[in-house]
């Protein structure tokens, strides 16, 4: 499920990011002109999507998504470096795992599964289930960092966490408190250059 | 980034007479407590909530909101958190929870409203206009509320079965129900089984859920579902109690099974997962705390393949449309939604809220959508309190 706003318009790019990798960058165009960005680098458009919506919603709005899914559990995440593999995007398959008591922390790529409000479900079955999430940023860009810090702010638990696979070995990420989905497009000067159709 | 700093908190307790006596297993009642609850903002919106209206309740309720002056409404979960991190940290219970989910909801309609957004939208969209609600039918017609010993002299005499079908005739042709609830007094397995058969006959397509609130033990239950299997009901609700029993209950029966008794906080949820111990969670927004804990039982209830679906009392116009808004924004939520407030022989809202071809329609304005009227509250009210810094 998207976010809750009125899209006018909808448009995707490809671009290339300073690592040389590809980039796929969205633009939603709220019905009431406000325009809200998302990306992935896994070239699946519908998380950039869904990304935009609800960067778009939380820029009409003036809230930061936190505000938009109901509040935050922290202030700052935790950020380790891990190699462990992000569990697959079965969702079936995730479900029996989790009743049959095979994890502790989900490690959950939400690139990979597509939606905030599927992150959403997860997250809501990993506290019934008294389990914690770790959000894995596969390129540890600071695009993707960005995103699971927001997203990581709403979930709840101790061992709530965001993984990379290269960097240092521990930090702290700040929650930005920006409209939106708070995310700094301008780490990428390709951004700026994006031709948008009106 | 906007903040929604809270200045006051209103307290109304309220009673409103019922239109007539409703008996179950658990009371014969004539009217409804409750507590209205007015949240303002520095910006000068005030949001609206509403919960239990026990003495109890409404001094939990000035206790919390002290807590809560000064902080941001758009932030519900630093709210929630302030009173406790875990169920451990909850020192009162149902009461606790209860106290809660009004703040919550006073909370959610002051967010919602200083976005320029319905609740629907800002729980998650708002994907329906109408919702199909439900009638609520006693376990006997009677002249007030009479004591346990007139009631069952009434259920003794089985004839009498035929006032509850009439009634719910009369729900049917006056505002289209086709949804009904039969509550039981859990007293004569003989009554419900002849009323249900009459009810069945006299609705054939309606749907229609039986609701004991688990005062039947389990063999009497299991035995009395079994015999009501062929009629097709909509759910057995909470047919006999703990979780062990119904679920055992709901492996003898064909038909779903309801709880609003036994899953009715987050910790039961995998106990009633993993013992497959319930068709439909029927969650009572008061007993789970609030929105953000209803929202997350939904989810969690169906992706284990238990179906959601929202309960209610006797509750007030506020609570009532809160329901409408959960159930239009959660495509979890496929059954009628619970309501009693047509029952009320009044309402503290200026807008009418309908029953209309068996449904309601969800209000169009920002947040609820819906407006306190104060002439009618203070006809209603019992006592009131301002929490304010």
């Amino acid at each position: 499920m998207a976010a809750p706003v009125s899209i006018a318009h909808t448009h995707v790019h490809s671009v290339r990011i300073a690592s040389g990798a590809e980039a796929l960058v969205a633009r939603v165009l709220a019905a009431g002109g406000t325009a809200g960005f998302g990306f992935t680098l896994n070239l699946d458009a519908g998380v950039a999507r869904d990304m935009a919506a609800w960067d778009a919603l939380g820029r009409s709005k003036g809230v930061p998504l936190f505000g938009l899914l109901g509040g935050s559990y922290r202030k700052a995440i935790k950020a380790f470096k891990d190699e462990l593999p992000a569990i697959s995007p079965d969702w079936t398959a995730l479900r029996k795992d989790i009743l049959d008591g095979r994890h502790e922390l989900l490690r959950i790529d939400p690139f990979a599964w597509g939606s905030v409000e599927m992150v959403q479900t997860i997250a809501a079955v990993a506290q019934a289930f008294d389990l914690s999430i770790a959000l894995l940023a596969p390129n540890a860009h600071p695009w993707e960092i960005q995103y699971c810090a927001a997203l990581a702010a709403t979930l709840k638990g101790e061992d709530t966490r965001i993984i990379v696979r290269s960097g240092s070995a521990f930090s702290s990420i700040p929650v930005s408190e920006n409209p939106g989905m708070g995310i700094d497009w301008s780490v990428e000067p390709s951004f700026s250059k994006i031709q948008w159709q009106s | 980034m906007t903040t929604l700093s809270v200045v006051a908190i209103r307290l109304t307790r309220v009673s409103i007479p019922l239109t007539m006596a409703h008996a179950g297993s658990m009371y014969v009642i004539q009217k409804t407590e409750r507590t209205v609850i007015e949240l303002l903002l520095e910006n000068g919106i005030t949001g609206l909530g509403e919960t239990w209206g026990t003495p109890d309740v409404y001094a939990l309720a000035q206790r919390y909101a002290r807590d809560w002056l000064g902080r941001d409404a758009l932030d519900r979960i630093a709210l929630r958190e302030a009173l406790g991190k875990s169920s451990y940290d909850n020192r009162f219970g149902r009461n606790g929870l209860a106290t809660l989910a009004g703040l919550d909801l006073a909370a959610w309609d002051a967010t919602a409203r200083s976005l320029n957004m319905s609740l629907a939208e800002l729980i998650g969209g708002r994907k329906r206009e109408s919702i199909d609600v439900v009638s609520t039918l006693p376990a006997a017609i009677l002249p007030r509320a009479v004591s346990r010993k007139e009631l069952t002299d009434h259920l003794d005499v089985l004839s009498n079965t035929k006032l509850v079908v009439q009634f719910a005739l009369e729900q049917q042709r006056k505002s289209g129900f086709r949804s009904f609830k039969l509550k039981s007094a859990a007293y004569s397995p003989e009554w419900d089984w002849k009323l249900l058969n009459e009810l069945r006959e006299a609705m054939p397509r309606a749907r229609i859920r039986f609701d004991p609130n688990a005062n039947y033990g389990a063999a009497t239950a299991t035995e009395l579902c079994r015999r009501l299997d062929p009629l097709g009901l909509e759910f057995f609700e909470d047919p006999t109690g703990e979780l062990e029993g119904i679920a055992r209950l709901k492996a003898a029966v064909k038909t779903p099974v309801a709880t609003n008794m036994w899953v009715v906080r987050d910790e039961h949820l995998v106990p009633a997962i993993r013992r497959q111990a319930v068709d439909v969670v029927l969650g009572d927004l008061f007993m789970w705390g609030g929105i953000d804990a209803w929202r997350r039982m939904a989810r969690v209830a169906h992706a284990y393949g238990m179906k959601p679906a929202l309960h209610s009392v006797y509750e007030t116009g506020i609570a009532t449309v809160a329901n409408l808004h959960l159930a239009s924004a959660l495509p979890e939520v496929e059954y009628p939604n619970d309501s009693g407030l047509h029952f009320l022989s009044s309402d503290v809202l200026t807008e009418p809220q309908e029953v209309r071809d068996g449904a309601m329609r969800l209000p169009t304005g920002l947040g609820l959508g819906v407006t306190l009227d104060r002439s009618k509250l203070e006809n209603v009210t019992l006592e009131g309190a301002e929490i304010r810094a």
